[in-house]
């Protein structure tokens, strides 16, 4: 089982994410807009939470607040029993990198580089060695199907292999958290159902915690738990059978 | 990730060529334009360059630069043989003459008579005859480049290239007869007139409307003395103008900057050359990192710090700043090399000015990659959720 660890180095058993009464606005004066209005909300380790809620609900500011990409105004947010707000910039870049995988809507693989290239991105940003970072990739792929396709660039594939890159890259630095912003949004329905198997399969499995926005009702089923929000605020929190 | 960012400027083609082209032709207009200005400058004390064994070039006051000349009288070689610390002193005239070729055509020529005992002042090399000739009947050498060009003698034979003078052929100069020794390689002067070398006391026969035929005395100071306190010692002596031949160079290019727009001229071309490379680098780099501004944003999400993002930009600025100058100065060398063939003024690529070129490109690329930077710094990592 993977230990989560706090930035000296200490094990931490806790939830991964841990949210109490989170807010953030953009704007000021009469254009302020209130994105989020006391958020709480908890992920577990090897937990797959879905958010669901209309467009400009908040899910992806939630994400980016949990992320540790934007700042809350209030509220806490801890990742792995830490307040990433305390951090300093640095910190906080460093810890996301080491700690958290993304996936987007998009795919946002670099069209000039391998798909190996590409998934060893988070591995040379970390400091590891080209040829070592090239290897790890190649072993990732291999883990989403793609083997032996390292040198390819990301046109040749489809857009349900691309996003299986993607999910290699997610996982590559083997991140205690992975932030899925729709992930099928892009993909037709088998693809999609295909996509989050495998996403669930290796993302959950050794504990790491999956936190999805999505709009998808039709991967529903593979949540543990489902956060409905609206408004700024969840409304519901349902857990799947 | 600096290979990353190698990979990402070279997998983009079209960009990469058009920075790459860009900050050649500023480099190519950099280069090429302050050579050819260098070149010509060379070429306004080319007589100093080309008669180097004296010091001390004496003349009138009134002369401003190695192509005036205001004649003194003979007698000026004798006053400044006498002044203390001179070891020797020769007249060198240098005037102008029409030139008739065997077709009956009339060229301008620059005649320059040198010191009938000594020949100092005569060319370097020799390329066909022997300097010594000088003292035949009658003799005179030519240049090169004049006798190739514009002393040469048209072919009967229309379409045909003129026929070059050559050791044996006759010329006319101000009616009077002369015989090519020998062809010589000298320095083309600013005005680009065939030279054509003979004795002083030849060039008072070929001159014959000069009473005063003295143009430059030429001056060797003794050794131990310093030329420059001789030089001085000859002013106060004689009253006429003595100069080193460093201080002569300078004073006919301060004539030639003073007089001329040439400076001003290839220094606008200059400046363009470094507008628009600037521009041209610039609007394509931003756009290039405007491109990929959404990949940058995933780096950051991904824990890429800004310094490293920095690196990166100014890895693929130096980058084609490296190549694109190579290329230009690559291509201005070739061009120079190709001067060196023909009669046209020789381009000459020296290293402070290769040097001084590029950095200016350092400078293009630099603020190309500021320009870029400040977008990625200031991004938000949040952008890449949107779709």
């Amino acid at each position: 089982m993977h230990e989560t660890t706090n930035i000296q180095g200490h094990p931490v058993h806790a939830p991964v994410v841990v949210c109490r009464g989170l807010t953030k606005s953009y704007g000021s004066g009469e254009t302020k807009t209130l994105a989020l209005r006391g958020i709480d909300l908890s992920v577990s380790p090897g937990e797959l939470l879905m958010l669901v809620g209309p467009s400009g609900c908040g899910k992806t500011t939630l994400i980016s607040v949990i992320a540790g990409i934007l700042d809350q105004d209030g509220g806490t947010c801890q990742l792995f029993g830490q307040d990433v707000s305390r951090f300093s910039p640095r910190e906080r870049v460093r810890f996301r990198g080491k700690n958290i995988g993304f996936v987007f809507q998009a795919f946002n693989l670099v069209p000039t580089l391998t798909v190996a290239e590409n998934v060893a991105i988070p591995l040379l940003i970390g400091g590891s060695r080209r040829d070592e970072a090239l290897r790890r990739a190649a072993w990732q792929l291999e883990q989403v199907g793609l083997g032996g396709r390292e040198r390819d660039l990301p046109g040749q594939f489809s857009g349900g292999q691309q996003q299986r890159v993607a999910i290699a890259r997610a996982l590559v630095h083997d991140p205690r958290l992975v932030v899925c912003d729709e992930p099928t949004s892009a993909l037709d329905h088998k693809t999609g159902t295909k996509v989050l198997e495998m996403l669930k399969s290796l993302a959950v499995a050794d504990n790491r915690a999956l936190v999805i926005v999505t709009h998808d009702q039709r991967i529903f089923q593979y949540a543990d738990r489902i956060a409905h929000m609206d408004d700024g605020m969840i409304q519901e929190t349902v857990r799947q059978q | 990730m600096y290979k990353i960012a190698i990979t990402m400027l070279l997998g983009d083609k079209g960009k990469y060529l058009g920075i790459v082209s860009g900050i050649a032709l500023a480099s190519i207009l950099m280069i090429q334009q302050p050579s050819i200005l260098l070149t010509m400058l060379s070429h306004t004390y080319s007589l100093i360059t080309d008669i180097s064994l004296p010091d001390i070039w004496v003349m009138d006051p009134q002369v401003r630069s190695s192509e005036d000349s205001r004649a003194l009288l003979d007698t000026e070689v004798y006053r400044v043989r006498g002044v203390q610390g001179v070891q020797w002193a020769v007249p060198l005239h240098k005037g102008s003459q029409s030139v008739r070729l065997s077709n009956g055509e009339l060229e301008n020529a620059t005649i320059l008579g040198l010191d009938d005992a000594t020949l100092i002042g005569g060319p370097g090399e020799v390329a066909d005859g022997t300097l010594a000739d000088l003292r035949l009947p009658d003799a005179v050498i030519v240049d090169e480049s004049g006798a190739r060009n514009r002393l040469a003698r048209r072919s009967d034979i229309p379409g045909q290239p003129p026929i070059p003078l050559k050791v044996g052929d006759t010329l006319e100069i101000n009616e009077k007869r002369a015989v090519v020794v020998g062809i010589a390689r000298a320095t083309p002067t600013f005005r680009s007139d065939p030279i054509i070398y003979t004795t002083y006391n030849k060039a008072k026969n070929f001159n014959t409307s000069d009473r005063k035929m003295v143009t430059f005395v030429l001056a060797k100071a003794k050794p131990g003395e310093n030329p420059e306190e001789v030089a001085r010692r000859i002013t106060a002596a004689t009253g006429l103008a003595a100069l080193t031949a460093d201080q002569f160079k300078q004073k006919s290019l301060d004539f030639m900057f003073q007089h001329t727009g040439m400076l001003i001229n290839f220094g606008f071309v200059v400046v363009v050359g470094f507008v628009v490379g600037t521009a041209v680098t610039g609007q394509i780099f931003y756009n290039f990192t405007l491109d990929n501004l959404r990949y940058f944003g995933v780096f950051k999400a991904m824990g890429a710090t800004n310094r490293l993002l920095l690196g990166m930009i100014l890895l693929q600025a130096l980058l084609v700043g490296l190549i694109g100058f190579g290329i230009g100065a690559g291509l201005t060398s070739l061009f120079a090399l190709s001067t060196h063939s023909g009669d046209n003024i020789k381009l000459e690529l020296g290293l402070p000015l290769l040097a001084g070129s590029g950095a200016a490109v350092l400078l293009i690329v630099l603020v190309a990659a500021f320009i870029s930077a400040r977008k990625v710094l200031k991004l938000e990592p949040a952008v890449v959720f949107k779709s």
